[in-house]
């Protein structure tokens, strides 16, 4: 059976068909998590950027040290979200008497992970936008030795109009894209632990939405 | 005897012929009258007028109208106990033909003072009396007029004004090599040293000088000019001191807005010039203890004429304390001298006084609710739908 990534977003239920009884290969999840990570990456090092730029006037090559460590978090926390998303599935999946194994959710999570690869991609494009735009403020040494101003000198840089612009935009795109890979999941996972999709849709949506709604606090928060 | 008494013979008649024979070159009547043709025909003075002990020279062409005959002179000469003769006389024979003219020059040393002289030119013919002559000489001490047409109100140190001079010639002669040297302690002159020529009687000569002074001192004009060969001088003092240049141009902040974030600030406003010249290339920047930065370390609000005004706006960084920030305005003049003036803009010390709390943004929160809640519904109504 030949299958397409057009099938995984746009019939997923046809494209997890007969999924269950061949084996378990990683290759192509593994690939467009891979592609995410990139991405993910690229938007790290524009908002790690303007963070190490806060900080670079605090300490000489810590500004270095964020920019590469929200590269790396960001490539590496793809794969983390992926293993942890998979296991609060999966946990869930069991309460519902769910059959199959962790490393058939692990592949089924990955290949849903491709509409998010999408929404990264147009928030990367977005990051390349308002970046420039951010004001960032500067932490001196001297403010590095009073956590109340550099609370107030961090909140200043989440609190820039166009990060706050910047923000907006990138959590309605991850809403979308992450339903669009909620829907995706649900598919999977009825194949991949064997559930109905009653109980499939409820072992994803809850994460999901759960998910969802902390990000629309954030926006409202922040 | 007889021999000698024959010398003394001959040697009497031969007497006799000489004095016979020169007393028939002396005056006769056509000698007289030939010599009253003679006349002074012109006489020119160099210099055309004199300064006391002006040396110079005099040339007095004397012609002969006779037709046919010719004036001999035996001495010509010139002066008295004020123009006085410095050259020699004219001692030998002239001959001066029928219609010629003969010029006989003179140097002369002038050693009266101011005055109109008649000084007597004196020519003695040998066939007949003398010949006298007298032309009016003017002796004037009265220099050179060297006057200010317009100076700057006050100058500034390091900035070029020009000084707009006059040079005229109040004398009744002509004057020559005429040269205004700039000079003074500090001072950096342009031209340093002007060449002027001929000043005619009555002529006035306009020269500008442009002058750069380092610090407040004299300005020492000097015109030096030659009467004949004679050198003479005017000199001029000017003070130099500073102080405000009430034309100058002025630009000065207004409407200024200070926004913060963190510890950078954005300060706008208005650059207004106040001044009656304009201020070229004004830029506007924050001095130490602010640490300018992009977007806008320096802003270049640009040519700014009278009343005119621009808008400006500067981002800076302070390490988090500082309550005041000197912002610095420069200009240029016309000339290139650069002009700052700073004015203190208050800042938070922390700077968080700009962030705007309008609560929470209410439009992606309710597109983020609507596209859940669509996901949400679509998935009920398929599963409905599927258990049906």
């Amino acid at each position: 059976m030949t299958r397409s990534f057009i099938d995984i977003l746009i019939r997923p239920g046809q494209f997890f068909a007969g999924l269950d009884v061949e084996r378990e290969s990683f290759t192509w999840p593994l690939v467009i998590l891979l592609a995410g990570g990139i991405v993910a990456a690229g938007y790290g090092y524009l908002l790690g950027g303007a963070s190490a730029q806060m900080m670079s006037d605090a300490m000489p090559g810590l500004g270095m040290v964020i920019t590469l460590a929200s590269v790396f978090g960001a490539l590496i926390g793809v794969f983390i979200f992926w293993l942890l998303w998979t296991a609060v599935v999966y946990a869930l999946s069991l309460a519902f008497k769910g059959e199959g194994s962790f490393q058939r959710t692990l592949q089924v999570i990955g290949y849903g992970y491709l509409p998010q690869v999408i929404g990264s991609v147009i928030t990367l494009i977005a990051a390349f936008e308002y970046v420039p735009r951010i004001v960032v403020p500067k932490i001196t040494s001297a403010m590095m030795q009073d956590p109340v101003l550099m609370q107030q000198a961090t909140q200043s840089l989440m609190r820039d109009p166009a990060m706050m612009e910047l923000t907006q935009i990138t959590t309605l795109i991850s809403i979308v894209f992450l339903l669009w890979s909620a829907n995706i999941w649900i598919f999977g996972l009825q194949h991949a632990r064997k559930l109905s999709a009653r109980d499939a849709a409820l072992c994803v949506g809850i994460p999901v939405i759960a998910y969802i709604f902390y990000m629309i606090y954030m926006i409202g928060v922040s | 005897m007889e021999k000698r008494q024959l010398l003394n013979f001959f040697c009497l008649v031969a007497l006799i012929g000489a004095v016979i024979g020169t007393a028939s070159a002396y005056s006769t009547p056509e000698s007289i009258v030939a010599a009253s043709k003679v006349y002074v025909s012109n006489v020119s003075y160099g210099p055309a007028t004199f300064f006391t002990g002006d040396e110079g020279t005099v040339i007095i062409s004397v012609t002969n109208s006779n037709t046919n005959d010719s004036a001999v002179v035996n001495h010509a000469v010139f002066g008295d106990q004020n123009i006085r003769l410095t050259s020699t006389p004219f001692d030998s024979t002239v001959h001066i033909g029928p219609l010629q003219t003969q010029k006989f020059v003179f140097s002369v040393v002038a050693d009266a003072q101011d005055g109109t002289y008649y000084p007597p030119f004196s020519l003695t013919f040998r066939d007949a009396d003398n010949l006298y002559y007298r032309q009016m000489l003017l002796v004037e001490n009265r220099n050179l007029d060297l006057t200010i047409v317009d100076k700057p109100d006050a100058f500034v140190q390091g900035k070029k004004k020009t000084v707009y001079l006059q040079a005229a010639n109040p004398r009744d002669g002509v004057v020559t090599n005429a040269v205004l040297e700039v000079s003074g302690d500090g001072i950096t002159a342009a031209p340093a040293r002007t060449y002027i020529g001929q000043i005619g009687p009555g002529a006035k000569i306009p020269v500008n000088v442009s002058v750069t002074p380092d610090k407040e001192t004299q300005l020492s004009l000097v015109l030096t000019y030659d009467n004949g060969n004679n050198p003479h001088k005017v000199t001029m003092e000017v003070p130099i001191t500073f102080g405000n240049d009430k034309k100058q141009a002025d630009p000065v902040m207004s409407n200024i807005q200070v926004t913060s974030v963190g510890t950078t600030y954005h300060v706008t406003g208005d650059v207004n010039n106040a001044g009656l010249e304009t201020a070229n290339t004004v830029t506007v920047t924050a001095l130490s203890p602010a640490v300018p930065e992009d977007p806008y370390k320096t802003y270049v609000v640009g040519a700014l004429k009278t009343d005119d005004f621009g808008s400006f706006e500067i981002t800076f960084t302070t390490d988090g304390k500082t309550t005041s920030v000197p912002v610095q305005v420069s200009f240029k003049d016309s000339d290139g001298n650069l002009y700052s003036s700073v004015q203190n803009v208050s800042v938070s010390p922390v700077g968080l006084n700009a962030i705007k709390d309008n609560g929470p943004p209410l439009v992606p929160i309710i597109a983020a609710l609507v596209i859940v809640a669509i996901f949400v519904g679509g998935w009920y109504f398929y599963l409905r739908k599927k258990k049906q």
